[in-house]
């Protein structure tokens, strides 16, 4: 499996998650399910396929975390869709993933075989899999936020399915965290070091931490809870990629995604 | 304001206060110094500390603020304080000597260290409050309150008695002196002989693996033989020892192999803490999420 191939499996993927978002506003659910579905695993072929290919999980390169980001996008938009129904959540993980694949054949990253040592750890795959997830999970629950902001109201099940997707989406933020913390004792001898990353890692981590704390305080002020989620997923970008451009980080981090 | 109940106003304020006071203490007295905190110093604090904490929760009925800080709205504030102050350290580049006054050196910033404890606090007393209703349901609040405050405390507190070293070893000859970060020699109790030394490429040239066959000999006697690499520390008596480095201008020619040894004494209460907080967010998201609600 080769990169030149990835443009037939997304355009595959695509089509499918198109078809599931389409059925999810015809009300069809039993082809909701096959579309998306389908679309996953011809997706997830293609990152198996890249993963035997290079002999290393595609998790090094920001265009491979991009990758599992598309990957996760309908994941989510699927769960949140069964448990809901929301008819157009699908479109919106549909659209959301079209970005960053576009992005993926546009600004392809390197993809070589190499591996530093550093990386080769049984803790690298889990860590950054469900840092994705996570990111997924909390990207939606910021269309969310901004959806209600824009309208002006919130019903109780637009806000009960914002709580929800911090919740779970914080939940494997922490695993993320902590995973790199293991990771990082077995690595380098030191579980948490304030490297920019990790300063920024923690950020979030407690942006979200109130939001939890500020719905369980003053239900009724959705609003400000919305905005938080806004700021909280500003934070979450800059510790995500935002890090490369800032002064403060530069040559100091041990998770820069560039290679030399 | 100051009205009761109290809610989120008075956690501002007293964050206030608390930034307040820490920038007198940082005119005052100068940056924390960590490295006094090293054992048993480290012990007493964290004894005062949980005096202090067990005081508030018996105290609860009578003085209102202790009772408040167990409540969702005094830890929004604290945890507000704390994410701007960690943005601000994310923004700033954190420099050991020289930068910016005060906030290049955020860890050693009174304000951004009382604010944390302030947290820690406010985690501790609502971990305490859940965990003396002794019931089932309150085991998910209690892991996510306590994991945090047991694994931030020890990491901490834990700090000043982390032993960190380095040593030089040339094939064939055993060494047992090694330095700190200071460059002061250290014995560190053991010996290591290294057999060999291997450095494995890519076909692109990148390095592939770094690994180190030694054979490490104790002060008590006992003899461990085992690969150091990458990824792999080797455990002996209380070290761990890390491949750190090797002559770079030889390559996989190099003559000697840097380690690194490690040694945690609070590291398995880091570990219980971590630990919680996993079993914790599992919960979050299983037990803790609201239920939905459909349309």
């Amino acid at each position: 499996m080769s990169w030149d191939s990835f443009i037939w499996f997304a355009l595959g993927a695509l089509l499918l998650w198109a078809a599931g978002a389409f059925f999810a506003w015809k009300e069809k659910k039993v082809w909701v399910y096959v579309c998306t579905l389908a679309g996953i695993a011809v997706f997830f072929a293609f990152i198996l396929g890249m993963w035997v290919t290079l002999e290393r999980p595609p998790l090094r390169t920001m265009g491979e975390t991009r990758l599992w980001y598309s990957f996760f996008l309908p994941v989510a938009g699927i769960i949140v869709y069964s448990r809901w129904h929301y008819k157009w959540i699908l479109s919106f993980s549909t659209l959301l993933s079209f970005v960053f694949i576009c992005v993926n054949l546009f600004k392809p990253g390197i993809h070589s075989k190499s591996l530093m040592p550093a990386l080769q750890s049984p803790w690298f795959a889990p860590h950054v899999i469900v840092y994705m997830f996570s990111y997924a999970l909390l990207g939606a629950a910021t269309i969310m936020a901004v959806y209600m902001l824009i309208r002006k109201r919130a019903s109780a099940s637009e806000i009960n399915l914002t709580d929800n997707l911090v919740y779970v989406g914080l939940a494997f933020l922490t695993f993320g965290m902590l995973f790199g913390a293991l990771w990082a004792k077995e690595a380098w001898g030191t579980y948490w070091a304030w490297d920019p990353k990790e300063t920024w890692a923690a950020a979030t981590w407690l942006c979200y931490l109130v939001y939890l704390h500020l719905r369980k305080a003053k239900p009724g002020e959705w609003e400000s809870a919305c905005i938080l989620l806004l700021v909280s997923f500003v934070c979450l970008q800059i510790c995500w990629w935002g890090i490369n451009y800032l002064p403060s980080a530069q040559g100091l981090s041990i998770h820069t995604y560039n290679v030399k | 304001m100051w009205v009761k109940p109290w809610n989120m106003k008075e956690g501002f304020l007293i964050g206030g206060g608390l930034l307040f006071t820490g920038i007198l203490l940082q005119v005052a007295i100068g940056p924390i110094r960590w490295e006094l905190f090293a054992w048993p110093v480290n012990l007493m604090v964290l004894i005062l500390l949980l005096t202090a904490v067990g005081a508030m929760f018996a105290l609860r009925r009578s003085v209102y603020a202790f009772e408040w800080m167990m409540h969702a709205g005094a830890a929004v504030p604290c945890l507000v304080y704390a994410a701007a102050l960690t943005i601000l350290m994310g923004l700033l580049p954190q420099v050991s000597t020289g930068g910016m006054p005060w906030l290049s050196q955020m860890l050693r910033f009174w304000p951004f260290v009382l604010i944390w404890t302030w947290m820690m606090m406010i985690s501790g007393l609502a971990a305490l409050n859940h965990l003396l209703r002794w019931k089932v349901k309150e085991i998910p609040f209690i892991l996510n309150h306590l994991g945090v405050v047991v694994a931030i405390v020890a990491a901490t507190l834990g700090n000043a008695d982390i032993q960190s070293l380095q040593m030089t070893v040339f094939t064939g000859k055993p060494e047992w002196r090694a330095v700190d970060d200071a460059g002061t020699l250290r014995e560190p109790g053991l010996a290591i002989e290294l057999h060999k030394f291997t450095l494995e490429e890519y076909e692109d040239g990148t390095p592939k693996r770094f690994a180190s066959d030694v054979t490490v000999y104790t002060e008590d006697g006992k003899t461990v033989q085992g690969t150091v690499e990458v990824n792999k520390p080797l455990k002996v008596n209380g070290w761990k020892i890390y491949q750190y480095g090797y002559d770079v201008r030889m390559g996989p020619e190099s003559a000697y192999s840097v380690f690194q040894l490690v040694r945690d004494p609070w590291i398995l209460w880091v570990y219980i803490g971590i630990f919680m907080m996993i079993a914790g967010a599992l919960c979050l998201m299983l037990f803790m999420a609201p239920k939905p609600v459909r349309v």
